[in-house]
């Protein structure tokens, strides 16, 4: 029994081993992981050595494609829908290469420059004096994956099928604004829309991210009994690639050059060959397995990681950088600046300016700037309006004189300039001896660190808040007579910028006295209170800036939108009841986005919202996006910014043409 | 007779358990102060920027309708009631509308069962022989050396244990791949042999953890059973050791562990959340996480309903069989 006993153990041991290493030991070079860290490292020891190392030949990726014609993207989370390429179905996840790749908007958005260009469409939409009527040409030459010609059938028939099916989302906003949508010839479509509708262009195609307008084939459309029912899962495309394959678990989808990509939006618009045969994008988990995959030449591109990953990475594989190769590695022109907003539905004091403007000052923001990304980040400071590299030039440089000059009335008789033009200097200062290598050259630290910030003066915060009725006894701050506490939240799961910046924010305003409590907030219930007005202060960031044009930016500030804390509104959750706001928003509504009257009108915005200050920034949106070059390099970067980096926006298409194979 | 009313109340129980535990699962996530809709709008809104007003109305108001959110609690309460309880469908999922819970929770659940079945029950046969062995001859050195290893194990969290073997054999040596990626392109075989592939190391790392449970729970019974009376006149009669340990010691010894097993059989339909976020391995896990994090109800439902009704039946299932294997309950 002894022996039997025993010998069954060794056995089941035995198999287990066996096992384990009959697996660990498969052919290792069959995959994507045998370009190890060592390997790489000795690789870039080649490198320094003499000339370009060529990418690894002969490997294959764990879909079975070779690795050296396979780009490799990280989409930030799996799909619940795989195999489900249809965009009206409720569910699809667009992000996981099928906007970036695949559909067809009618305009896309140049990111450098901030300007739309057509991709279906011909041009920009030209309209009646009223703007209720609109012309589109077609872009002629575009084909589907099938060989059928992109046309303005295909165009009309996706507006009316939106319009016919109160399955799709956009169904009763379209019945809103659209009164007909006709084919004029094959090439041209006349659009009329119930109300005076200035910009179309700007609502229903490519500004940020992507559009909820994209252009269905037709003849496979028409075809579907449901359309919000059809899961399109061999989809016809007019975008240069094509569904090879999928996981029916939602983590990855293989995408494949169209043979025919000449006749592709991409084709068509630039004339330029996508250089990825195979594009393979992947959900890779946790961020502690990002970084191995990365490391390990896993993936080419990541979604955003934090300064802290980034560092880990670039210290194991020299073939992985950021925008910028060296310090500040992130770039800030994503167009969402993080910092902090008030709840002002929820009455005194947070509706009243000079306590806002009183919490602005009481915040050092170098020490801030320090705590979120170690000074990394173009200053923010401003309300609404993201300082990316193209508002600072549009919007921020033309004010500067005036907020130089601008005034805070402190109440007691006496006045403060609150704006800080000496933060760039400063930073970069900071930084040089922390042995860093930062320009010496003005505009530079300008672009690299903006135009300045709001001042920390705690005796003029201290003030403000008198002002604004607060009272300062020896045990901390009282509100009408009672101790004065707040809340202040964030989001824990994603978004570190925010969060810590909020963390700093707090760390800031208990040093100056306040009691607050810090609360950390899951997804499930960040949204729900941003609607509802259900905080005090919070991380929250209701800001953006892309084109010159503002309106759409600011249109959810209208305070005819505002509803009661604790309701669910359209308008923003911070509940900014600002009449002359409002009617500035008003009036650009009717205005061409073209019309030179918009950008005075934007700029009187701003110097409105600056005043009242419904929202304090910090940074930019600073994003460390890495890639990895050792497979595919001229990623877009600081030395070669024909694009930003953004893999998760629809404009992905155009990079795939630049991105190149390692020789 | 006396196994009919047995059976009777031990059902009713069963029903009763099963119905409290499904009422409060869906009374709960209710309450929370999220809302799916709200959370879907946020989603769409932190992608595209701000969304227009006209449309974001619009848009609340047909996501509301669709999603079935329309109407008082109890009037959902008693659709649920009717339609998830008596006939499995808990309707769309909310996060992947319109997707039906039950083929989403079809997808990962073959999975959670592959890997969480295989590794309990493996777990379980190690562990009790091991610990058979450890506790039957506790004085011997070999006993010694199997439970100090055991107990060195078994507090480890399993995803320390899941991170070290994700490091050492997929980042490091590169044996395995750092996530699971199942390769759906060609026949059964490559699919079969990257899914056993990506199993290996999420497999390990729960073996380990659950083995040495088992030992350290399995060695402690068959120590004290040792020490029974009956044992010692075993002994006494001089009957040979390998038979007291076989029908004396183990077969004693053995009944707590089957309730256990039960139990852990049961629970695996709940997935095993940290290694599935280490290895990025499909299950139903992740899938509650996720559904929680987006307050989609039906998910919720769907998921933990699985889970209340496998442990539930699981339960009634050795609480039915027990009789048959321990005549002390029989004849009581």
């Amino acid at each position: 029994m002894k022996k039997a006993m025993r010998s069954m153990l060794a056995c089941v041991v035995a198999l287990i081993l066996v096992g384990t290493m009959f697996v660990g030991c498969s052919k290792p070079s069959a995959t994507t992981e045998t370009q190890t860290p060592e390997a790489t490292k000795e690789a870039s020891k080649e490198t320094a050595d003499g000339g370009e190392t060529a990418a690894p030949t002969g490997e294959m990726t764990e879909v079975g494609t070779p690795r050296n014609e396979t780009l490799i993207v990280e989409c930030q989370s799996p799909t619940d829908t795989p195999g489900q390429f249809n965009s009206y179905m409720q569910g699809t996840t667009m992000g996981f290469g099928i906007h970036q790749l695949m559909s067809a908007m009618m305009w896309e958005i140049d990111t450098v420059k901030g300007e739309q260009f057509g991709e279906v469409a011909d041009g920009m939409p030209v309209s009646n004096a009223d703007f209720t009527e609109h012309t589109i040409k077609i872009r002629q030459g575009i084909k589907w994956s099938d060989g059928e010609a992109l046309t303005a059938d295909d165009v009309v028939f996706t507006f009316n099928m939106i319009m016919t099916n109160t399955g799709i989302n956009q169904n009763a906003y379209y019945n809103q604004i659209f009164q007909s949508v006709e084919k004029v010839d094959d090439y041209t479509v006349k659009i009329v829309t119930k109300e005076s509708f200035p910009r179309l262009a700007q609502r229903f195609g490519v500004t940020i991210w992507g559009n909820d307008l994209r252009i269905v084939p037709e003849h496979i459309y028409s075809k579907q009994a449901d359309v919000t029912q059809f899961k399109d899962t061999e989809p016809v495309v007019a975008g240069p690639y094509t569904v090879k394959a999928y996981d029916e678990l939602g983590k990855w989808i293989l995408y494949e050059r169209r043979e025919d990509w000449q006749a592709s939006t991409v084709g068509v618009v630039t004339g330029k060959q996508p250089q990825a045969k195979y594009v393979w994008f992947r959900n890779l988990g946790d961020d502690t397995s990002r970084q191995m995959s990365l490391i390990n030449n896993e993936v080419d591109i990541l979604c955003e990681v934090t300064p802290e990953m980034l560092e880990v990475m670039t210290a194991q594989n020299p073939n992985i950088a950021c925008w910028y190769k060296d310090f500040p590695y992130a770039t800030s022109d994503d167009p969402c600046s993080k910092g902090i907003a008030f709840s002002m539905g929820k009455g005194a004091p947070f509706d009243n300016k000079d306590f806002r403007w009183g919490v602005a000052l009481a915040m050092n923001f170098d020490e801030i700037s320090q705590n979120i990304f170690d000074g990394v980040g173009r200053s923010s400071p401003f309300p609404i309006l993201t300082n990316t590299s193209a508002a600072q030039e549009l919007y921020v440089k033309p004010i500067l004189p005036w907020l130089e000059a601008f005034e805070l009335d402190l109440g007691d008789g006496t006045t403060v300039k609150p704006f800080d033009s000496g933060y760039a200097e400063r930073i970069a200062q900071v930084l040089r001896d922390k042995g860093y290598d930062i320009s010496t050259d003005h505009e530079t630290l300008i672009d690299m660190f903006g135009a300045g910030c709001w001042k920390y003066d705690p005796a003029a915060a201290e003030k403000l808040f008198i002002k604004a009725g607060l009272e300062k006894k020896a045990d901390g701050w009282y509100f009408n007579g009672q101790p004065f506490t707040f809340n202040m939240s964030y989001l824990a799961d994603t978004e570190a910028q925010a969060g810590r910046g909020t963390q700093a924010a707090y760390d800031q305003l208990t040093k100056f006295g306040f009691k607050i409590n810090l609360v950390s907030e899951s997804s499930a219930t960040w949204s729900t209170n941003d609607v509802t007005g259900q905080y005090d202060i919070g991380g929250y960031w209701p800001t953006g800036f892309i084109t010159k044009d503002i309106y759409s930016q600011i249109n959810g500030w209208d305070g005819d939108l505002i509803v009661p804390v604790g309701e669910r509104g359209s308008g923003q959750g911070t509940r900014w009841n600002n009449a002359k706001a409002t009617d500035i928003i008003h009036q650009l509504a009717v205005l061409s986005p073209d019309d030179p009257k918009s950008y005075d009108l934007g700029l009187e915005f701003f110097k409105n919202a600056i005043e009242e200050l419904p929202f304090i920034g910090f940074h930019s949106g600073v994003k460390f996006v890495p890639t990895n070059s050792t497979y595919w390099n001229n990623y877009p970067s600081a030395d070669n910014p024909y694009n930003g980096p953004w893999w998760w926006w629809s404009c992905f298409k155009y990079i795939t043409t630049e991105i190149s194979p390692v020789k | 007779m006396k196994f009919r009313k047995y059976f009777g109340l031990r059902f009713l129980t069963y029903l009763l358990t099963v119905w409290i535990g499904i009422t409060f699962i869906f009374f709960i996530p209710r309450m929370f102060p999220s809302d799916p809709v709200e959370n879907m709008i946020g989603q769409m809104q932190s992608r595209s920027g701000q969304m227009d007003p006209a449309q974001m109305d619009a848009l609340r108001s047909q996501l509301r309708v669709q999603f079935g959110l329309e109407g008082s609690l109890i009037e959902q309460y008693f659709t649920f009631l009717w339609k998830g309880l008596l006939h499995f469908d808990f309707g769309p999922s909310l996060m992947s509308y319109p997707t039906p819970v039950g083929e989403i929770i079809g997808m990962y659940l073959p999975y959670t069962l592959f890997l969480s079945l295989t590794t309990t029950v493996i777990a379980w046969v190690i562990g009790n022989i091991i610990g058979l062995l450890a506790g039957f001859r506790k004085n011997k050195l070999s006993s010694k050396i199997l439970e100090g290893v055991a107990i060195c194990i078994y507090p480890v969290p399993y995803f320390i244990i899941a991170l070290v073997l994700q490091i050492v054999f997929a980042f490091v040596l590169g044996w395995f791949p750092i996530q699971t990626t199942i390769n759906t392109q060609g026949n059964f075989a490559v699919w079969f042999a990257s899914l056993l592939k990506a199993s290996i190391l999420p497999a390990l790392s729960m073996l380990l953890v659950g083995t040495g449970w088992w030992i350290i729970s399995m060695k402690s019974l068959a120590g004290t059973t040792s020490e029974e009376d009956f044992v010692l006149f075993a002994r006494y009669r001089g009957i040979s050791e390998g038979k007291i340990g076989k029908n004396y010691v183990f077969r004693n010894s053995i009944l707590t562990q089957v309730t256990a097993l039960a139990m852990s059989l049961g629970g695996v339909f709940g997935g095993s959340i940290m290694t599935e976020i280490v290895f990025g391995y499909p299950g139903v896990g992740s899938l509650v996480q996720k559904a929680i994090l987006m307050s989609d109800y039906n998910m919720i439902l769907g998921c933990i309903t699985i889970s209340i009704v496998a442990i539930s039946t699981a339960t009634l299932i050795v609480d039915l069989i027990y009789p048959f294997i321990d005549p002390r309950i029989r004849y009581n």
